[in-house]
């Protein structure tokens, strides 16, 4: 992710994690008129900039998605495939070292707001209803994170 | 036009076939309508957006199938799609894709394979798989300019020792060498792209033969 390199993290692995559920998450999310990963949140970022979407998204997930979804009455394919998505998130996250120099102040400014686009739009929903949409647009943060990826 | 809704068992089986950008909306008629005259409506929905939107060309049709090409065409969305059918003056509810990913779900079709062969060796020469055009006569765009990272696996089968062995590979040449003269090989070729798990379409397997051993030749001379 641009300045921050991330070894060691399988990216299939999180593909097939997904894909065992992708069918069965996104059933659940009724609201098809609302997309929160919007193109103009993860499109055309800077190499520089994606680090710190990176680490925003990620906890994000993390923090809230995985595991607000943990506690739900799931089927145990889907937390199979939760667990192996949060362990691999953890490990992403322990390796993104996003840059706290000063210099680096506007390119943090604005992946906070790209953040903020998404995370407004997550809250504007009923918390049951964004946790299903937020699982079921892995695809499109896992599409995202693979083009960085693939750069290295 | 009107019709009593929930009148007719829904159309089955309703997918998008997806082979390099084509996106081709297919299903089956309802199960107990085998040959009447029924006829289908889809609609197609950009996940994220209002509206359900309508293609003219795939309103009251007899076909089980609707080209979303140009509709679903942009990387950057994912779809829906869903069919009604319709009978005299009773329709079906409309039955309804999951989300239509085209960027991670649209099959690889094979890349193109040239061989030519020389006393211990062949050569191989892929051409990658070209994008569904608009027009024929738009530009050609190949997969490998949308998906950067496509790579190639190369399976070869030695006719006489019965070995086989494949390898990955980027670009789009190969030199198979320290191979046994006058012997029959087999090859084909897969494109694949690291991601989701995708259907592959691997090419024709083709079989030549590497020349004879010109040393053993002049000896019999």
């Amino acid at each position: 992710f641009g300045p921050c390199q991330v070894k060691g993290v399988v990216l299939s692995e999180l593909w097939k994690a997904f894909w065992a559920v992708k069918n069965t998450v996104q059933a659940q999310d009724n609201i098809t008129s609302i997309r929160l990963l919007k193109p103009e949140v993860l499109p055309n970022i800077s190499d520089a900039e994606s680090c710190f979407v990176a680490h925003a998204l990620l906890k994000f997930y993390l923090n809230v998605v995985f595991k607000n979804y943990y506690n739900k009455r799931v089927e145990f394919k889907i937390l199979k495939s939760l667990s192996t998505l949060a362990n691999n998130f953890i490990l992403i996250i322990s390796k993104l070292q996003p840059s706290q120099e000063n210099e680096m102040f506007a390119i943090k400014e604005s992946a906070h707001r790209r953040f903020l686009l998404f995370q407004r739009a997550f809250k504007q929903l009923d918390i049951e209803a964004a946790l299903a949409k937020a699982f079921g647009e892995m695809d499109i943060l896992l599409t995202w994170m693979e083009k960085f990826y693939h750069q290295l | 036009a009107t019709c009593v809704s929930g009148g007719l068992p829904q159309p089955t089986n309703i997918t998008f076939i997806s082979i390099n950008m084509q996106n081709i909306l297919r299903w089956n008629p309802p199960a107990e309508l085998q040959g009447a005259e029924v006829t289908y409506t889809v609609q197609y929905f950009i996940y994220g957006q209002k509206k359900w939107l309508s293609k003219p060309e795939c309103r009251n049709i007899n076909r089980t199938y609707c080209d979303l090409s140009v509709e679903t065409s942009d990387y950057e969305h994912q779809y829906y799609a869903k069919v009604k059918a319709m009978w005299e003056t009773n329709c079906s509810r409309w039955a309804e894709t999951t989300r239509f990913y085209p960027f991670l779900e649209t099959q690889i079709g094979p890349p193109e394979v040239a061989l030519t062969t020389g006393e211990k060796s062949i050569s191989i020469t892929l051409t990658a798989p070209e994008k569904w055009k608009r027009n024929p006569e738009d530009s050609t765009v190949f997969m490998q300019q949308i998906y950067p990272n496509l790579k190639y696996n190369v399976s070869v089968y030695n006719t006489k020792s019965k070995r086989m062995w494949s390898q990955s590979i980027t670009n789009h040449t190969l030199v198979l060498s320290w191979l046994e003269p006058s012997t029959l090989y087999c090859v084909q070729v897969e494109a694949f792209i690291p991601g989701p798990p995708r259907l592959i379409q691997p090419s024709h397997k083709q079989c030549v033969s590497t020349l004879e051993d010109q040393a053993s030749a002049l000896k019999v001379r």
